[in-house]
């Protein structure tokens, strides 16, 4: 399905390739690329880690199917792989990229589901240039053992597959610069309220929502508009006092900020950012919000509240890191992520005029 | 390399134009390119002019008419002159050694229009009849033999209902004979019959209980310019009733070949499956020009089928442009296991 809009995607991976600067500091912990278990068809119990597909066929991953026997299929197809992990390293989130899958997926580790990108059939929805990327909830990967991925795949039509890209487990080593974690399970709502900053605000009733990760892919597809995030988080009594960072990775389109029901920032705070120069840069800014100790209530309950604008296509908060980091952690991040000066920021700095 | 090609975007597209070169090529490719010559069926065949229904029936006796030889244009074979109904007959037997592929039955081409039986089942025609007359003298004939309606190691008698207006007719010319396909597709239920056919849009068409008693009838799988709707570019819905006969927690797949351009498949006025993008409105639409080329398997919701009940299939089609419909089989049910088994013994 690759050739439909053949000019748009390479210039797509044009623009991709040149401007985009490196997201989270991945580093693979597991390689996924190899020969898998395949079948055409569809049947959940396949996403069980006892079935035995030992009947199946094998196929190279990644790669289309059309080449590997599968000329001219379209529809459902399942890809099975066992997986051996060793021991993980702790307060950490690990992440199972897909690279690129044509058309639709939905991707079990275990048995238990991880997410999935576009719609399956009868509405059908594909998100062939989609980059998959899962975050794995804690508890779900079997550590120092075997680990059971199932992927279950559909093809509108033309190529169909677990197409390329750097599939494998990756842990984000920009999460060991975080003191406090805050990756997570959060509540989120849709709507606007200015109610909803408030700390004692009884969200009980919203949806549960993966932060980071965009509302598009956890049922929200293709909302766009005003949403609100909340999490409720302790800070130990010897946490650290002062001034320090709070880091909301990057957020589709535009946040307000609230800590304990008091504003602390929006990414048109940011404007100093590297990101600024670029147009529609509000959803490419690194959220980095500086906080103190008077905002934060030590050995008891904080609240954040996130208000969140998505103008179109993808929404919400879609990558980390998510927490918060001293000083001297967020100076080692900014210095990874802006020090690969690319050709582009050069550009601009050298000739557009400034702000 | 020229610096020119060094950037991205300059490649990307010159292969986008090598990729559009390479579609219109296939494109002018003959069909039986990919399938293998089992039997060549040139030759002699019996030949009568007239039309009468009992010479369809492999039964009918032969014996007395004229033989021809194929491919000809009957002209040049003692009928100079002649225009109007003929029909062809041949008898052949298949080794049952190719029970394993699916079957095609290759008629070249036929000046202007054609019916063929096997065994007395239709398996295929193309262009009009009069008093709808419509010729088809440019199109190539390849037609799909269901797994039921051939006899393996005994005879089977293949049957050319052929019209034609002026000048030269009858099967004129290509490299007659039956073919092999890939491994054959075991179907629970054929629907490569006549279905009934209507252009334009409405999608109240797409309920079971819409009468449908006053639309025509087309054959599937067949263009359908090559069936009364010559230069037709637009919507057209195509509807058949049928009774499940399976078990009720099999897994079904509806195959339907391929279809130029896009389409939308209904059972009982539930969407099951799209090529393409349609909307409600037969004005908002988008696709990429290469559904025309995709093989339709659309699997149905578990469960979906229950055993004894009618349903009827209605499927949406829009033509954007030269020819349009379901135009190349396997058309038919089956169940899931028996589809995976068909794509794993191809691999």
């Amino acid at each position: 399905m690759s050739r439909k809009c053949f000019t748009l995607t390479m210039m797509a991976v044009l623009i991709l390739t040149t401007f985009s600067m490196r997201a989270e500091d991945l580093r693979k912990i597991a390689s996924l690329s190899g020969y898998w278990r395949f079948t055409i068809g569809d049947d959940i119990s396949w996403a069980n880690p006892a079935y035995d597909d030992s009947k199946w066929d094998q196929i190279a991953v990644p790669g289309k199917w059309e080449n590997q026997g599968y000329d001219d299929y379209n529809g459902y197809a399942w890809y099975r792989k066992e997986v051996m992990v060793g021991s993980l390293p702790a307060n950490t989130t690990i992440y199972m990229v897909l690279g690129r899958i044509d058309d639709v997926d939905e991707v079990y580790l275990n048995g238990k589901l991880l997410g999935g990108n576009g719609s399956f059939p009868p509405t059908y929805i594909t998100a062939y240039d989609r980059e998959r990327k899962y975050v794995i909830p804690k508890g779900y990967l079997q550590e120092n053992g075997e680990n059971v991925v199932a992927v279950r795949v559909y093809d509108g039509y033309l190529e169909g597959g677990i197409l390329g890209g750097q599939i494998g487990l990756y842990v984000d080593s920009d999460l060991e610069l975080l003191d406090l974690n805050l990756t997570g399970r959060w509540k989120f709502n849709t709507g606007d309220n200015k109610e909803w900053k408030a700390p004692d605000y009884n969200d009980e009733k919203w949806k549960r929502l993966n932060v980071p990760g965009d509302w598009d892919n956890q049922g929200y597809f293709d909302y766009d508009g005003y949403a609100w995030y909340r999490v409720k988080f302790k800070v130990p009594q010897d946490f650290m006092k002062g001034e320090f960072y709070l880091s909301l990775g990057k957020i589709d389109d535009i946040d307000d900020v609230y800590l304990n029901g008091k504003y602390i920032g929006s990414v048109y705070d940011l404007k100093h950012s590297r990101e600024y120069h670029h147009g529609g840069w509000e959803y490419n800014a690194r959220r980095i919000y500086k906080i103190n100790s008077k905002m934060l209530n030590y050995g008891g309950i904080n609240t954040l509240a996130i208000r969140v604008n998505d103008l179109q296509q993808r929404g919400g908060i879609y990558e980390g890191p998510i927490g918060i980091m001293s000083p001297e952690n967020c100076r080692r991040y900014q210095n990874k992520h802006y020090s690969d000066h690319s050709f582009w920021d050069f550009i601009y700095d050298k000739f557009v005029i400034e702000y | 390399m020229n610096t020119i090609f060094r950037s991205a975007k300059v490649r990307g597209v010159m292969i986008a134009f090598l990729c559009m070169m390479g579609y219109s090529m296939e494109t002018m490719a003959s069909m039986r390119d990919n399938l293998i010559l089992l039997q060549s069926l040139k030759g002699s065949w019996s030949f009568s002019i007239g039309i009468n229904d009992e010479w369809i029936s492999p039964k009918y006796d032969d014996s007395k008419w004229e033989t021809i030889r194929v491919p000809s244009a009957w002209e040049d074979q003692g009928f100079n002159g002649y225009n109007g109904y003929a029909f062809y007959r041949k008898k052949f037997t298949i080794s049952s050694a190719h029970k394993n592929r699916m079957l095609y039955l290759y008629m070249g081409y036929i000046d202007d229009v054609d019916e063929v039986y096997l065994n007395g089942y239709k398996i295929g025609a193309t262009g009009g009849f009069p008093p709808k007359f419509n010729t088809a003298y440019n199109a190539e004939r390849v037609y799909y033999i269901p797994e039921k309606c051939i006899n393996f190691d005994e005879t089977n008698v293949v049957v050319v209902k052929v019209y034609d207006v002026q000048q030269g007719g009858g099967i004129v010319s290509g490299e007659i004979g039956l073919y092999g396909g890939k491994s054959v597709v075991k179907l629970d239920a054929n629907l490569q019959t006549e279905w009934k056919f209507k252009t334009g849009d409405d999608l109240k068409r797409k309920d079971p209980g819409y009468d449908d008693s006053q639309w025509g009838t087309i054959f599937v799988p067949s263009k359908w310019e090559n069936q009364g709707y010559r230069n037709y570019d637009g919507f057209a819905w195509y509807r058949k009733a049928f009774i499940y006969l399976g078990n009720d927690n099999e897994r079904m797949v509806l195959l339907l070949g391929k279809i130029d351009d896009v389409d939308q498949v209904y059972i009982n006025g539930i969407l099951i499956g799209a090529t393409g993008n349609l909307s409600d409105k037969s004005n908002v639409w988008t696709n990429t020009g290469q559904e025309y080329s995709a093989f339709r398997g659309y699997y149905l919701p578990v469960g979906f089928l229950k055993k004894g009940q009618k349903y009827v299939i209605a499927i949406r089609v829009l033509d954007t442009g030269g020819e349009g419909g379901i135009y190349e089989g396997p058309v038919g049910l089956l169940s899931q296991d028996k589809y995976i088994d068909y794509w794993r013994r191809n691999r």
